[in-house]
């Protein structure tokens, strides 16, 4: 097993592992020759899952990757952990960063993060960083797979996520559960009540997705032909707390959020991270690297 | 005379206002937000939003309806609900009429200024509200400043009655969220009665000299002591605590008291953590008006400059021991 790279977009793999950090203590990486993958599982039946893959090319250089299960390698890892150890990769003066798997003293095996940098005085210092791992086996990988949940019935890009984060802060208070509603008219709604306060921010003018014509609904008013809109609304009801965690994916300043309403199920949202992690024009020239999906469940009462 | 009803709706409502930019009046509340409730009185001139503590402390904020851009309030309808009411609404012997066009709900007012700052950004910081409060106040409240309209938030604030929700509709470029507060019948209020009894001491003075002395007090003491004399030192606030004294002076100079009035030698002690609660209040004032009645009773009008004008923030307290009768009886006489 060997596992080798040059890591030139340190900035960014910091970012992921933010978005994810207080998700819960660990996370699995999945290494392959083309993706990286980190997948998030805080509850196995109730909570919130995020699966997220990004291609090797947008992180790293001379990616060197070998083993006896498809040359695939799976860790387990503490967040706090990595998202210390990619912190000391920041800052100026860093001249390059290795990641090496290694096997440390004593068999224990490390995610090892060697920092090159030029100190003030013109000097090269070496920092290593290590971060201990689990070894998983291909086995105990394969048990581990993305949730089953029936097709939604409305795809909507959602508004910048600033705008919805902010909003979401000072909602939380106000109800331990939020109701995410959107329909084709392109509106999208978030609600949260308690016996004393009601509150729904409504978005308007996204874009949604012309998903399954087959499953247009039949009861619209006058009938539907294709091309006209439905304005009936899908809603799910997720908990506050998930929908914040969510919501931390703001740190891969994500260039598109879409959003998938599975009513009765869960919420499912697909953030496109595009590798120089630009939105806005930059983002438009720059094709996505990766993406982190949230599964979010659909609260049950 | 009945205010214009909108072409809004075709119904009747009974109040509905616009608000251009919301800052200004989630500063007022925030001055007297140390209690989760308010009582809010709505009638033609505007909107009062009072709370009380330890029956000893009513504070109140004067939002007059010119500071909207819009305002709607149907008396008759106001009269005719309030009829059908019959419930001891305070009968304020010296103005019966008034009183019964008055709209008086008792709302969340934690919530309601969460509701109105939905729009401010993350973590409790408000876009571009980074002032400390020794800078000048203008800065804070005037609408007409074009950094303040940056990022700002229009309300639309209706309510239709008693029983009914208090509803806000907040704007921030193109984001719409409306807000439903439930509301309270309120409680026979806390009257304290200041202006039933003489005036016999007054003052104005620079809310920065007052800023200063709140901030040497020892808040270690129970009690802050309040002197107004017609000798030297005509103003003295002083407190004994754990830590020692402190004992502030001011003569009455032009430079530091704007006016001056005195018809009695009184001092008079208050509870002090009561009395702090005034400073977000004070802070946001460019001068302090303070009066002292007859019973000891004290009086702090903070005046805010809002948009082109001012509006006015009281704080008023029930002494710890009035000048002329003990404490207990003089409480209950105040609520009688």
């Amino acid at each position: 097993m060997r596992l080798r790279a040059e890591v030139t977009n340190s900035n960014l793999l910091l970012r992921i592992v933010q978005s994810i950090d207080k998700l819960t203590k660990s996370a699995i990486l999945k290494l392959t020759p083309d993706k990286l993958h980190i997948i998030v599982i805080t509850d196995m039946d109730s909570g919130l899952q995020l699966w997220s893959d990004i291609v090797v090319e947008a992180l790293f250089e001379d990616y060197q990757i070998e083993s006896n299960f498809n040359n695939e390698i799976y860790l387990e890892f503490n967040i706090d952990n990595l998202q210390r150890a990619l912190r000391s990769t920041q800052g100026g003066g860093a001249l390059g960063v290795t990641m090496k798997l290694v096997k440390k003293l004593g068999g224990l095996p490390v995610l090892s993060l060697i920092i090159r940098s030029q100190s003030a005085t013109g000097r090269e210092i070496t920092l290593c960083q290590d971060v201990p791992v689990r070894l998983l086996s291909a086995e105990q990988m394969d048990a581990i797979r993305e949730p089953l949940v029936p097709e939604g019935q409305i795809h909507i890009m959602m508004p910048p996520l600033n705008n919805v984060r902010s909003i979401a802060e000072r909602m939380k208070g106000m109800g331990d559960r939020v109701a995410v509603s959107a329909n084709r008219n392109g509106e999208m709604n978030v609600r949260v009540a308690n016996d004393l306060v009601d509150i729904t921010t409504y978005f308007r003018g996204l874009e949604t997705m012309s998903y399954d014509t087959t499953t247009q609904e039949t009861s619209t008013d006058g009938g539907g032909g294709t091309g006209r809109l439905s304005s009936e609304t899908f809603t799910a009801v997720v908990d506050m707390k998930n929908f914040l965690k969510f919501l931390q994916s703001h740190h891969v300043a994500p260039k598109n959020v879409m959003c998938c309403i599975s009513e009765h199920h869960a919420l499912i949202i697909y953030v496109y991270i595009g590798s120089a992690g630009y939105t806005g024009a930059a983002a438009m020239h720059d094709s996505s690297c990766g993406s982190l999906t949230y599964f979010i469940p659909v609260r049950q009462i | 005379m009945t205010a214009v009803q909108g072409t809004l709706e075709p119904e009747h409502i009974l109040f509905r206002a616009k608000l251009a930019n919301v800052r200004p009046l989630v500063n007022m509340l925030k001055t007297i937000s140390f209690r989760p409730r308010a009582r809010c009185s709505i009638n033609s001139d505007g909107l009062v939003f009072t709370v009380e503590e330890a029956q000893c402390l009513v504070a109140q904020v004067f939002f007059r309806s010119e500071l909207f851009t819009t305002f709607s309030y149907d008396e008759q309808l106001a009269k005719h609900l309030n009829n059908q009411e019959q419930v001891g609404f305070e009968t304020n012997d010296s103005q019966d009429d008034e009183a019964s066009d008055m709209t008086q709900i008792v709302l969340p007012l934690d919530n309601l200024i969460e509701c109105l700052t939905l729009f401010y950004g993350p973590s409790g910081t408000s876009s571009g509200n980074s002032q400390s409060g020794s800078h000048t106040t203008s800065s804070l409240l005037n609408a007409g400043n074009p950094g303040d309209l940056r990022g700002a938030t229009t309300a639309v604030i209706g309510f239709n009655g008693l029983g009914a929700d208090f509803e806000l509709m907040l704007e921030e470029r193109g984001t719409i969220s409306m807000c439903r507060l439930a509301t309270f019948m309120p409680e026979p209020p806390v009257d304290l009665k200041f202006s039933h009894v003489p005036i016999t001491q007054q003052l104005i003075i620079r809310s920065e000299w007052l800023r200063d002395a709140f901030n040497e007090l020892d808040p270690t003491s129970e009690a802050v002591s309040i002197s107004i004399a017609r000798t030297e030192p005509h103003f003295r606030i002083s407190t004994i605590g754990d830590s020692g004294s402190t004992d502030m002076t001011y003569s009455n100079s032009e430079r530091i008291l704007d006016s001056f009035f005195c018809n009695e030698d009184q001092e008079n002690q208050y509870k002090l953590s009561l009395i702090l609660k005034s400073k977000q209040a004070l802070a946001m004032s460019d001068k302090t008006k303070i009066r002292i009645n007859q019973r000891g009773f004290l009086s702090f009008q903070f005046m805010v400059p809002t948009a082109a004008d001012m509006s006015f923030v009281n704080f008023i307290y029930a002494p710890l021991i009035s000048a002329d009768e003990p404490a207990a009886a003089d409480a209950a006489a105040a609520r009688a």
